[in-house]
């Protein structure tokens, strides 16, 4: 024991004599090694009657350039015609310093001092070379004013003078730093990827606080992963395309940044190219469609008066093919490799190999996800054609679910034909095969083909829903029931039917023969009819009524001018002459954000203020709803009108960056396309951010919102005969009290010919329950 | 450099198009897009016009002061189909309304067709043009340019740059080389003459692209493996110096595959 303490007593001790030992070396030789720690080599305390200067360096500096710098002191007993003068000792945190002659001397790239040569003046000439990045750069002087004894006592050092001079440069202010792009998309990722799993637990913190456990919080955790709840499910398709959409709006304020200025550099052209691929999958697979699951997993049950869906393991393998699609689809980004093929992916680029290794991923994941989609087409199209409460004949369903019904037809006719073409390219990619390889004869326009035979019925996959929610929403607020409620349900199957034969329109310029772009021409005309059969019936049901503004309201108003808007423009396409100059341009990207954001996510917007309290039981603040609507809608609208006419001027789609025709330079628009597009990129930022609130809205309403009661908006559908949450396993209050499956009543004369004859004829092709034996009623 | 503005357009070209929109918002518009363009916004106008006026009325005038008790106009009532709420002599009128107008529509953009897929035996273009003859390009009242014969040329796309062929056409009809330019650096350049109208057959050696001829309106994919064809009647009254850019995403350096058209006397 004792001899540990007298050693560790013997190691304490090393250390202070080492630490108190000067470590600088003193004359003639130069001051070395003193950096920030003091030059204590000529007497014990700098003296203030010495003035070290530095002269020579820029207030910012520039990347990489070399200054000729001058250190100096005044002062002390330093004179002339003494035997030495003088030294000093200079050292820079970054850059690198350099030396002129021999009066100084190099010990590495942050320190110099003076060499003997150097000893009897009092200012040295340096270079000092910037560093090449933007940083703050510190530099200590250190020097001695030296009487000149070096015979005499002391060791030559007694009445020197010395002082300490300190310096900090400011890199250059008017270029900074590019940061990765990658890194900036990937930090968001994460950041909100971590938030929401923060607001998730305390989610479950709220639930219970005294709870607050592992032994509680699994259990709670393995039921969200593991429920085949339509509820439960519905709302995790929720969270993972609400999720998504601010992926994708990260991904869009990204490119706006750079598409602010002309002739940006804030992208590199590669990975322009991957985040506008990226932005367009992930908004329409990973955003819309989850959402759209979201609404039709909670509501299609409630509506049509059942207990949960038809196949409900089926519903929770829907949903967790898509985070792990998700993963897939995104797999190439973390190595600066994503898809960059256009969410279009045309071939033969998107299996040449200039195509990025992330493609193969992002096929993948798309597979994936038609897999998905067609296991939730079989599952809602049975629960719709079998799970109806009696009473409810097919023209007595909610006109959401009809859009549902709609959009799952449309979704499960169409997506074999991508699937198809995902599998081809799958296997072109990985294996091998040529089905696009042009010298073994493959045909790029059979990609085009397969991927339009879906992706047109696709967009309507993704509208249609929002029809439906705005249909309901409309209707109640206005306290009416919907106008012609039979020609909505036929205006919704003729687009539907119209959906599958104008794909045409997105390959007029595409070379396919004229016959096949004049007969889609004319089709895609026809899409104005039933879409405007909707418009007017949905204006028409406020006639007469006694609109009650809600935020739902309010958003479903502020979609019937934005979606007309997008009706009107889209009709300029199927006009081909002036299709060929508008095709690949901004007009195009305009419109169909004009139909996809002020259609389809303003119809979810209208959705959520309107369902939220039914699925949460608490209201949110109309205050907070009012201010995101004002926002979003006036930035919105900002964002996106303007390029019409970038587009009518020649901005093209999918380009990384654009010049203007200055009086200089011909570029390829106008001088005002600068001007407007740094304006969109504001609106942008706006847009992006006022969607926060609605976010903040949904906390604080989880939080302390006021309790929903079951019907707050006084619709008529089943979804408001439960109570605000529904009850863990889906019940309603009937009207003796009881809770139980409902009875549609209808306030019409009784339909004779009930079910009509489509209706009998698709019941023949259903296995009815008595003949598998099963008791109880057959059902609807 | 010129900036081509609708005033260099014949007066009979001019339709519709206002003053205010001269300078360089028009640079783009051929007369034939020109054309369409102000008829459909014209259309768009009365749609959009009563539409948005229905919507803005209704918006104010059917509306319920949020009292305690709702308004319920249709007795509305939880767990019963309500009754129906329909015209069918509305419902028909804007059905057959809209369908009438796309007819119309569909009736007014068939016209300019003519002038793309136009066939290239005894069209609207005639035959190829013998040597030395010239096509004597006339335009009608829409922007239609009708020729007595035209040219051939070649259009090769290939990541990322654009190669033009004149085959045997002399340089006083069509001219290739290159140019430096400030903001594109090094493009091709295809120098047309004014007057005269051109077929280009056009390829590609890699993947999809499409020349956009932004002053003349018009794109059409190029095809591995396939030959596609694209008119180009050239104007008297064709800016001068005009972009070529790529409409079909191929890759990295899509958004720089540039090139020049000049359109010479």
């Amino acid at each position: 024991m004792r001899s540990r303490t007298k050693g560790a007593i013997a190691v304490l001790l090393v250390i202070s004599a080492m630490l108190a030992l000067p470590s600088a070396q003193s004359l003639p030789a130069g001051i070395s090694g003193v950096q920030q720690s003091g030059c204590n080599c000529h007497g014990a305390v700098p003296s203030d009657s010495v003035v070290a200067s530095i002269d020579g360096l820029p207030e910012s500096y520039n990347y990489s350039e070399t200054y000729n710098i001058t250190v100096s002191f005044q002062g002390g007993p330093s004179q002339e015609g003494n035997v030495n003068q003088g030294g000093f000792h200079l050292w820079a945190s970054q850059g690198s310093l350099g030396v002129n002659d021999a009066t100084a001397q190099l010990y590495n790239e942050n320190e110099v001092g003076h060499t003997e040569a150097g000893n009897d003046q009092v200012a040295w000439t340096l270079t000092w070379t910037a560093p090449a990045t933007d940083t703050n750069v510190d530099f200590i002087l250190h020097v001695n004013s030296v009487n000149g004894n070096a015979d005499g006592a002391g060791g030559g050092t007694s009445g020197d003078m010395w002082n300490k001079l300190t310096i900090t440069l400011g890199g250059p202010v008017e270029v900074l730093e590019a940061a990765d792009p990658f890194v900036v998309l990937g930090v968001l990722i994460i950041v909100s990827a971590t938030l929401l799993a923060f607001t998730l637990v305390f989610v479950f913190y709220r639930k219970d606080p005294e709870a607050f456990d592992w032994d509680n919080f699994a259990p709670w955790l393995a039921d969200w992963l593991t429920s085949t709840d339509h509820k439960k499910i519905g709302t995790l398709y929720f969270i993972a395309g609400l999720f998504f959409l601010g992926v994708g709006g990260i991904m869009a304020m990204i490119i706006r940044i750079q598409l602010s200025v002309p002739g940006n550099d804030f992208l590199t052209q590669e990975q322009y190219n991957q985040f506008f691929t990226l932005h367009g999958t992930t908004m329409i697979f990973l955003a819309a469609m989850p959402m759209i699951n979201g609404f039709a997993n909670w509501m299609i049950p409630l509506q049509l008066g059942a207990a949960d869906l038809a196949l409900p393991r089926i519903n929770a393998m829907s949903f967790w093919l898509q985070p792990f699609a998700a993963l897939l689809i995104f797999t190439g980004v973390f190595s600066g490799h994503g898809a960059d093929t256009g969410w279009t992916g045309y071939a033969p680029y998107v299996v040449s190999e200039g195509a990025h290794y992330g493609t193969t991923m992002w096929a993948a994941g798309q597979i994936m996800l038609v897999a998905s989609s067609t296991l939730t087409g079989i599952n809602f199209l049975t629960t719709m054609a079998v799970m109806r409460a009696p009473g409810m004949g097919w023209m007595q369903m909610p006109l959401f679910s009809w859009s549902v019904l709609i959009a799952n037809v449309m979704l499960f006719l169409s997506i074999p034909a991508f699937g198809v073409g995902l599998i081809q390219v799958y296997l072109d990619r990985v294996i091998g095969t040529a089905f696009y390889d042009i010298a073994a004869g493959g045909d790029p326009l059979l990609w085009s083909h397969l991927f339009w035979y879906f992706g047109h019925p696709e967009v309507y996959v993704v509208i249609v829903p929002s029809f439906g929610i705005i249909s309901e929403v409309i209707a109640t607020s206005s306290r009416r029931s919907v106008f012609g409620y039979r020609s909505m349900v036929y205006a919704l199957a003729g687009i539907g039917v119209v959906a599958f034969i104008v794909y045409g329109h997105h390959m007029f310029t595409s070379g396919m023969s004229p016959t096949l772009r004049f007969v889609t021409m004319l089709t895609t005309m026809l899409v104005a009819v039933p879409t405007g059969i909707k418009i007017f019936n949905w204006l028409m049901t406020m006639h007469g009524g006694s609109l009650v503004y809600r935020t739902h309201t309010l958003w479903a108003l502020g979609f019937l001018i934005t979606f007309t808007l997008g009706g009107i423009s889209g009709m300029f396409f199927p006009s081909i002459a002036m299709d060929t100059h508008l095709h690949e341009s901004y007009f195009v990207v305009a419109h169909f954000h004009y139909v996809l954001v002020g259609g389809t996510v303003f119809g979810f917007f209208a959705g959520i203020y309107y369902w939220w309290p039914k699925a949460t039981g608490k209201m949110l603040s109309e205050k907070l709803g009012v201010l995101h609507f004002l926002t979003a809608f006036v930035s919105y609208n900002a964002l996106f009108w303007p390029m019409h006419r970038l587009g009518v001027w020649g901005m093209t789609r999918r380009h990384h960056t654009y010049f203007v025709t200055t009086e200089e330079a011909l570029g390829s628009l106008p001088m005002e396309a600068a001007g407007w597009n740094m304006f969109i990129t504001v609106s942008g930022f706006i847009f992006f951010f006022s969607n926060f609130i609605m976010v903040f809205n949904m906390i604080v309403s989880s939080v302390r919102g006021e309790d929903a009661p079951d019907d707050p908006w006084g619709g008529w559908s089943f979804e408001w005969m439960t109570s605000s949450p529904p009850p863990n396993h889906t019940l309603y209050k009937l009207n003796d009290g009881s809770w139980g499956l409902p009875t549609l009543e209808d306030a019409n004369e009784h339909i004779a010919n009930e079910p009509g004859w489509l209706s009998s004829w698709f019941q023949r092709l259903m296995v009815t329950d008595q003949e598998t034996g099963e008791t109880g009623e057959a059902s609807h | 450099m010129s900036r081509p503005v609708a005033e260099d357009l014949p007066a009979t070209l001019m339709r519709g198009v206002s003053p205010e929109h001269t300078e360089t918002t028009m640079s783009v518009m051929t007369p034939i897009f020109a054309g369409l363009w102000e008829h459909y916004i014209f259309w768009s106008l009365i749609v959009g016009g009563f539409a948005f006026g229905w919507l803005f009325h209704h918006s104010f005038w059917f509306t319920s002061k949020d009292g305690e008790k709702l308004p319920n106009v249709d007795e509305i009532k939880i767990g019963v189909f309500p009754k129906h709420n329909d015209d069918m002599r509305l419902e028909v009128a804007w059905t057959v309304l809209p369908f009438l107008l796309i007819v119309w529509l569909t009736y007014y953009s068939w016209g300019p067709l003519d002038a793309m897929w136009t066939s290239a035996d005894g069209g609207i273009h005639g035959y190829e043009c013998e040597e030395g003859q010239s096509s004597n390009n006339s335009i009608d009242s829409s922007g239609i340019i009708s020729s007595d014969c035209y040219h051939v040329i070649e259009i090769t796309g290939q990541q990322w740059f654009w190669s033009f062929d004149c085959l045997e056409l002399g340089t006083s009809i069509c001219d290739t080389g290159t140019e430096t330019m400030e903001v594109y650096g090094s493009v091709p350049v295809l120098s047309l003459k004014k007057g005269e109208t051109y077929l280009a057959t056009m390829t590609s050696i890699d993947v999809t692209h499409a020349p956009w001829f932004q002053h003349l309106g018009t794109k059409e994919d190029t095809l591995p493996g396939q030959q596609t064809t694209l008119w180009l009647p050239i104007s008297e009254s064709m800016s001068e110096e005009s972009m070529v850019l790529c409409a079909e995403y191929c890759g990295d350096a899509h958004s720089v595959m540039a090139a020049k058209l000049i359109a010479h006397n």
